[in-house]
């Protein structure tokens, strides 16, 4: 006869009960999202609404540009992605590959400027794009973050796992570092980059501190910024809220999911080597 | 090959650009301002007498001191729960990266898509939280509007959004444990928990001591967390502040800038602190 | 033109900044068109160094390389007209083989187009007989074969001069013998200089025209293959050369006797012909190639040694002794003599045959 194994039950016991915390939240914002207002606002709560408004979202998209928030965090997400891995590319080649005098004192320098928290000069930054008359652009949205030396330290690792010879071949066979560049180094690097440009997209559409700045206009508003601004308004519309908190995060939710083991590798991989 | 290739410096370009722009500028200029008062189109070089008044500013301080009781309480909570699900799911669950992929999911959605949908499950009336509560005969305090509560509400949902970077950074450190470690200690007969404390710890011991200084310096940059929790305040009263909550409120709604600056001088030398002595611990450890 | 000297190493120094590491002390020499040179030494003696010099991928402190008698020690390694085949191979895994051979030709000023470009790889690729791993990625490929793929893109430019560097070591032993022999074959039909870098004596005396030895940054001996064996220039040729390795004994030489310990003959039995240099008074090392020692019956025997061990070496073996603390070999052929561990025996050196060198090296006889 087997016994019950007590220990093994109540770590499932933890495992699920946390579990279910996780992931209750994300489902009851969809569900929530499909409610009636009365059903939001029962008690006991409701979870499973009775029937799919469907009609919520049609609210949401009426009460707030929300295709234009979409339009506009897919843009600066994108772009600031593009930008920065190809200035990222460029750096951490020649960080890696090249030889040069002075090239210790910009790792240095590069190293020191990895630990100074974004919100310490993200106001001395709105400043910046205040007086060179960005505010509500796209310019303004992206420019602090069209370099990234975090994604630079994090390329160098990948390139620097390149044996070296691959390098020196490729100058012999007669390739100019451009060619190297982008013949050899980037395809070989192929997954990485990937998991950068991930990495890089999902912290662009979740950016809000920014663009809260920056912004202030409706028509420039990123996604978050809408939702929230959205949230304030919308008062006690509760259903409206999920709804429109669903349409923030699905898209990225979607990504995650298909993506997942690059996304998990590349987070796990960047932060024990720092 | 060149040992002094120029061609370097054309590659860096771009990186050298916007980082002394938008990195290295502000770091000077902010470090400037917090020595001058006035408006920003106006600044007056006024020395020392920013840092007098955010240090006796009550409200620096109440900032701080969230600060402090979400980094005492909140971080090491997490941490230990995060340490006992990632044990848990990679010694005794079979679907490993169902459950990783599963608690990661707060990691890539929007604070304040979740912040909308943890005021609802708060709701003092008809929240889920309450609701449960009351079922089980417990009392149902009033999360939201209670400014007692706000901090254990931030507390709770830090926890919250924090277990999924540690879980995975945990399970990722279990998986680079040698497995002959355990081989080797299930042919001396040792117990899961002997396992567990004799090998297992100690190799995460640089792991957590890592997410440990991440967590606390995290605590000091929280804004996002609080901003969709509370709806763009910072709780009931400002009584759950913190230190990036109170420079944007001096720079943007109260309009002194040299005042936010120097709480900013303030919170990136606390910040260089932590990281000062995590490299410190972490050579200790390492050696 | 001069085809003696299609390369030339003039005076060749490396010191790396940063640790002040002096690797080439003072390296000259010539390389003949058309020859296959083999850079010998031990690892740590600087070949690769060299080698990467001649490439153009290291920078040397001092000193000139010129081919065909223009100095190129400013030309960067894709102007240099060279091929190189690394240890690794290098090649680049994300491409196919055809891609890779054609890489050369697709990159660069001077670059082909396609079909051309293809044309000319496929002719490679049929030398070096790897067309029907086209299309396939290069980690599919065996040693050898990932091998050829590194020598048809190394002669696809069609270089002058084709360096290679180790490539025979990461294969496994047999197929290291094929290979070297193709290797040999292939750049005689190119007709190509070869600079050959290697820490295997053997295969360099397989292979190489020529073979130039190095030892602590400096060249030891420039030689054809036997002249190593027969004529080393210094103590370190004749430890380094030759396998067993050669036995060396501590001498003194007093009053036209060569005293061991316990054993002595008299100078006059050396043949006078060989001297490089009178033999005074004072310190030696001579030293004996194994098959120059044998056993011999006990009245003509100089040594009476016991055997340690005895080892077999295909039709030869290995008779292990020890003499004056030091362990000493004699090679005698299989079946001569029924010999055993513990046997004692007597042995004579042929003496036309020893090497005497000096306690700082340098040879006198």
């Amino acid at each position: 006869m087997k016994k019950i194994n007590f220990g093994l039950l109540l770590v499932y016991l933890f495992v699920g009960i946390f579990a279910i915390i996780t992931v209750f939240p994300f489902i009851y914002m969809i569900l929530g999202g499909l409610m009636s207002f009365q059903e939001t606002t029962t008690i006991p709560p409701t979870f499973f609404p009775h029937h799919l408004q469907w009609g919520n979202y049609g609210k949401v998209f009426a009460e707030a540009p929300f295709a234009k928030y979409f339009l506009n965090t897919l843009i600066t997400a994108s772009v600031t992605t593009i930008v920065s891995l190809f200035n990222s590319i460029l750096g951490a080649f020649a960080l890696t590959n090249l030889r040069f005098k002075g090239k210790a004192v910009v790792k240095v320098i590069m190293l020191s400027l990895l630990m100074v928290p974004g919100e310490a000069i993200i106001f001395t930054n709105y400043n910046t794009i205040a007086r060179m008359g960005l505010l509500n652009t796209y310019i303004g949205l992206v420019l602090p973050f069209l370099t990234s030396i975090f994604y630079m330290y994090y390329l160098m690792t990948y390139f620097g796992a390149i044996s070296p010879t691959i390098y020196k071949a490729a100058m012999i066979d007669g390739a100019s570092d451009w060619e190297y560049v982008w013949r050899i180094l980037v395809p070989m690097s192929k997954g990485g980059l990937f998991t950068v440009g991930l990495l890089s997209f999902i912290s662009g559409w979740n950016s809000f501190l920014w663009p809260l700045l920056v912004t202030n206009e409706d028509s420039m508003r990123l996604l978050n910024n809408g939702l929230s601004a959205f949230a304030s308004d919308a008062g006690s519309e509760t259903e409206l809220q999920l709804a429109a908190a669903t349409l923030t995060v699905l898209p990225i939710l979607v990504i995650y999911f298909i993506f997942r083991k690059q996304i998990i590798r590349g987070v796990v991989r960047n932060d024990l080597k720092a | 090959m060149k040992t002094n290739n120029k061609k370097a410096w054309l590659y860096l370009l771009p990186t050298i650009i916007f980082v002394s722009l938008f990195s290295i500028f502000p770091i000077l200029r902010a470090l400037g301002m917090s020595f001058q008062s006035g408006p920003l189109i106006n600044l007056q070089w006024t020395g020392v007498s920013n840092y007098q008044y955010i240090f006796t500013d009550p409200e620096f301080w109440r900032a701080l001191k969230n600060t402090l009781l979400y980094a005492v309480i909140a971080v090491p909570s997490a941490l230990v729960i995060s340490i006992f699900l990632a044990w848990s799911i990679f010694s005794k669950i079979r679907h490993q990266s169902f459950f990783e992929t599963m608690f990661f999911m707060p990691y890539v959605t929007s604070t304040i898509a979740i912040g909308i949908v943890f005021r609802y499950i708060f709701n003092g009336d008809y929240g889920m939280l309450n609701f449960l509560l009351r079922l089980i005969h417990f009392p149902a305090p009033n999360w939201l509007d209670d400014p007692s509560m706000n901090m254990t509400t931030l507390i709770l949902f830090g926890i919250w959004t924090s277990l999924a970077f540690n879980i995975v950074i945990l399970m990722g450190a279990l998986r680079n444990i040698d497995p002959n470690y355990y081989t080797l200690a299930d042919m001396y007969g040792a117990s899961g928990n002997e396992k567990f404390w004799r090998i297992t710890m100690p190799q995460l011991v640089p792991t957590i001591a890592f997410l440990l200084t991440m967590n606390i310096i995290g605590a000091f940059k929280i804004y996002t967390e609080v901003y969709a929790l509370f709806n763009g305040q910072a709780g009931i009263g400002n009584s759950a502040t913190t230190a990036v909550y109170y420079i944007y409120n001096k720079f943007q709604m109260v309009g002194t800038p040299g005042v936010a600056m120097a709480a900013t001088v303030v919170l990136f030398l606390i910040i260089l602190v932590v990281t000062f002595l995590q490299r410190k611990m972490m050579k200790r450890i390492g050696r | 033109m001069n085809e003696e000297k299609f390369i030339e190493v003039d005076n060749l120094q490396k010191v790396y900044e940063d640790n002040g590491y002096q690797a080439i002390k003072s390296v000259s020499f010539n390389v003949k068109k058309g020859d296959l040179v083999c850079l010998l030494g031990p690892s740590g003696c600087g070949k690769t160094t060299i080698l990467n010099m001649v490439a153009g991928l290291l920078k040397p402190t001092s000193g000139d390389i010129r081919f065909d008698g223009k100095s190129i020690i400013n030309t960067e390694p894709k102007d240099r007209n060279i091929g190189y085949v690394f240890q690794n191979y290098a090649l680049y895994p994300h491409m196919t083989v055809l891609q890779n051979v054609m890489f050369p030709l697709t990159v660069g000023e001077h670059k082909k187009n396609k079909r051309e470009a293809q044309e000319i790889a496929e002719r490679y690729m049929k030398l070096t007989d790897i067309m029907r791993f086209s299309d396939q990625r290069p980690v599919r490929l065996s040693g050898g074969q990932q091998q050829r793929v590194a020598i048809a893109r190394a002669l696809v430019q069609e270089p002058k001069i084709l360096l290679m560097d180790e490539p025979l070591s990461n294969l496994d032993a047999r197929l290291r013998l094929q290979i070297r022999e193709e290797i040999r074959a292939l750049v005689k039909k190119v007709g190509i200089t070869t600079l050959f870098v290697t820490h295997d004596q053997e295969e360099a005396l397989s292979i190489g025209d020529k073979i130039i030895l190095f030892n602590n940054g400096i060249v030891q001996q420039d030689d054809i293959g036997q002249r190593f064996y027969l004529e080393p220039n210094n103590q370190f040729v004749a430890n380094f050369i030759g396998n067993p390795v050669i036995d060396n004994f501590e001498v003194t030489v007093e009053g036209g006797t060569v005293k061991g310990s316990d054993f002595a003959f008299d100078q006059n039995l050396l043949s006078e012909d060989r001297f490089k240099s009178p033999l005074e008074d004072g310190q030696y090392m001579l030293s004996v190639r194994p098959e120059n020692i044998l056993p011999v019956d006990e009245e003509d025997g100089q040594l009476t040694e016991t055997i340690d061990d005895v080892e077999l070496i295909g039709r030869e073996c290995i008779l292990k002794f020890t003499h004056d603390g030091h362990q000493a070999r004699s090679l005698i052929g299989l079946g001569d003599r029924e010999l055993h561990h513990g046997d004692v025996i007597h042995l004579k050196m042929a003496l036309d045959r020893v090497f005497i060198f000096k306690p700082n090296g340098e040879r006198v006889y």
